[in-house]
């Protein structure tokens, strides 16, 4: 079976301003796509294009094998998309949305959307402007995943959400692969990413700069490290491994940075008296530099 | 007519149920005040209109005002009721295109298989059948005052006087689609057609006044309306605004479809 979706060149232009250059991805169905980037970096116009909300400037999109713009109907038949910040007006209910697009959908069973409901704890009877930011991504998650779509487009899901509702969302991602969907989500967090993705394509300034699995995207970054040592002869080890760099010492805490796995670094530090160990999980800025630091290398 | 676009119109009128009485109330009132008081000030104004120039008479469509539809038609039909009507139907059109961008629920309901012409001809069906609902209450209104006025209002003629505003309003709707099939800004959407119904207006009334000039109102939307009220309807008249407001709003579902969705 072919890709779910698959850009070839895919670019978008607005007069002179960047949206993005030239984007060539492959989600594979049953995968999890994570789009990694900071804000404004291009996910949502990514989407956009993918949904032909807008029209790409150059290069094409295809979903399900299909045309994103001659077949836009035939393929939004198929997926469920949660776009970022959800809004669907002041005054009508989740309820009320459901129903429409349960009749733009041709269904009728709301079973489903019930269930959603239920464990999200969504109120689909108050209006919508009357809800939280959070409760109201509660409902658009509800729209989007109510009809069992084969693709999930989620852009940026877990904005909003309690750190309770975020694990219900993980876990309706994964149900949702094991159920054969492929989810392309959008994000920022990377946390989010590395714990539910198979794949991760990080874009920065309106390009798609690499697609790697999760482990690989980790392994490449930089973490911090902080070490309290008990003698100063350790300092001198730490500097000469490779990977380390950034290195500051301050009254016996010495910090730096690593890239790639820990364990050259845990093995220099057996050689002294650690009294403290601390090490940081690589935030998204990190990955980036992380990324960077390998192409330019030899 | 497609199930997505009685779903959408559906939606639309449960949406703006309240626009029958935010807008049919203060219209409808204000045209039953204008009947009402006509028994009274029928005398003192048919000796005031008589001072006036035939050529202003004719512009402002005041007539001799010998009965109450003249009356009607010179106070409210001529002018504010359409005008009114027009810029609601603009309105109307808005909230399902415009300012559904704005709110993001444009995002949510192009996520569905849903054509966006069928978005736009939900949007032109859901602003008719709006547009109708005021007139019917505005007109309903009017004659309770003129029932309980005894101004002798004739039903006929003054549901002919309504009913002409339908198709001169559905232009506003109609332009609206055509708008938005370039600008996704609500304000931009109702400013155009706002101005445009003023700009026809304007040059029909100074069609009226200069005949030099009479050029102009064949290019104006009111030349078409006419005086329903006393005339009665013109089908020729009022079938053409109608199929010119369905063929701005094909325009413009041409253009909203080819357009990117960003406000």
């Amino acid at each position: 079976m072919g890709a779910v979706i698959e850009t070839r060149g895919l670019s978008k232009r607005y007069g002179a301003a960047r949206g993005i250059e030239d984007v060539d991805l492959e989600v594979l169905p049953g995968e999890v796509f994570g789009f990694l980037g900071p804000n404004g970096a291009g996910k949502t116009t990514t989407i956009r294009t993918l949904l032909d909300l807008i029209h790409p400037s150059a290069g094409s999109a295809r979903l399900f094998g299909l045309d994103s713009q001659r077949d836009s109907v035939a393929i939004r038949a198929r997926l469920g998309n949660l776009p970022g910040d959800f809004g669907y007006g002041r005054t009508a209910s989740g309820r009320e949305a459901l129903r429409l697009l349960a009749r733009l959908r041709g269904l009728g069973d709301l079973g489903r959307a019930e269930q959603l409901a239920s464990r999200f704890r969504a109120d689909l009877d108050r209006p919508l402007g009357q809800l939280s930011r959070g409760n109201r991504q509660k409902v658009g998650l509800i729209l989007a995943c109510f009809h069992r779509p084969e693709l999930l487009i989620l852009d940026e899901p877990t904005s909003g959400l309690d750190p309770l509702m975020q694990e219900e969302f993980l876990a309706l991602v994964a149900e949702e692969r094991e159920r054969g969907a492929a989810v392309f989500l959008s994000s920022h967090e990377l946390d989010e990413v590395e714990r539910v993705c198979d794949r991760v394509g990080m874009v920065r300034e309106g390009r798609l700069i690499a697609v790697e699995a999760v482990g690989e995207l980790l392994g490449r970054a930089r973490r911090r490290v902080s070490v309290r040592l008990g003698d100063h002869a350790g300092i001198a080890d730490l500097r000469a491994l490779p990977g380390v760099s950034d290195l500051e010492a301050d009254d016996g805490r010495v910090s730096f940075s690593v890239a790639g796995d820990l364990d050259p670094v845990v093995k220099a530090l057996a050689a002294h008296r650690v009294l403290d160990l601390e090490a940081t999980h690589p935030d998204l800025e990190q990955v980036f530099l992380g990324f960077y630091e390998g192409a330019e290398a030899p | 007519m497609s199930s997505q676009v009685l779903a959408l119109t559906a939606a639309h009128l449960h949406d703006r149920r309240r626009s029958l009485l935010a807008w049919g109330l203060p219209l409808g009132l204000m045209s039953a005040f204008i009947v009402a008081i006509f028994p009274s000030v029928q005398g003192a104004l048919r000796e005031v209109v008589e001072k006036y120039p035939t050529g202003l008479k004719e512009a402002f469509g005041i007539g001799e005002l010998n009965n109450v539809e003249q009356y009607l038609h010179g106070e409210m039909l001529s002018l504010i009721v359409p005008l009114a009507a027009g810029y609601l139907a603009a309105r109307a059109v808005a909230a399902d295109l415009s300012g559904a961008a704005e709110s993001g629920r444009l995002d949510v309901l192009l996520s569905a298989p849903l054509p966006r012409r069928r978005l736009c001809a939900a949007s032109f069906a859901g602003a008719a059948v709006e547009l109708a609902g005021v007139l019917l209450v505005t007109a309903i209104l009017t004659g309770i005052g003129s029932l309980l006025a005894g101004a002798g209002l004739g039903a006929g003629h003054a549901a002919a006087g309504f009913a002409a505003v339908w198709p001169l309003a559905l232009i506003g709707a109609g332009l609206a689609v055509l708008v938005s099939g370039f600008s996704l800004r609500t304000p931009v959407v109702t400013g155009v057609v706002a101005g445009a119904l003023v700009a026809a207006y304007v040059a029909d009334l100074v069609g009226k006044l200069d005949s030099g000039l009479s050029w102009l109102r064949y290019g104006s939307i009111f030349k078409y309306y006419g005086n329903a009220i006393e005339a009665g309807i013109e089908p020729l008249a009022f079938l053409g605004l109608t199929v010119l407001a369905v063929l701005l709003t094909a325009l413009g579902a041409w253009a909203f479809e080819r357009r990117d969705l960003t406000a």
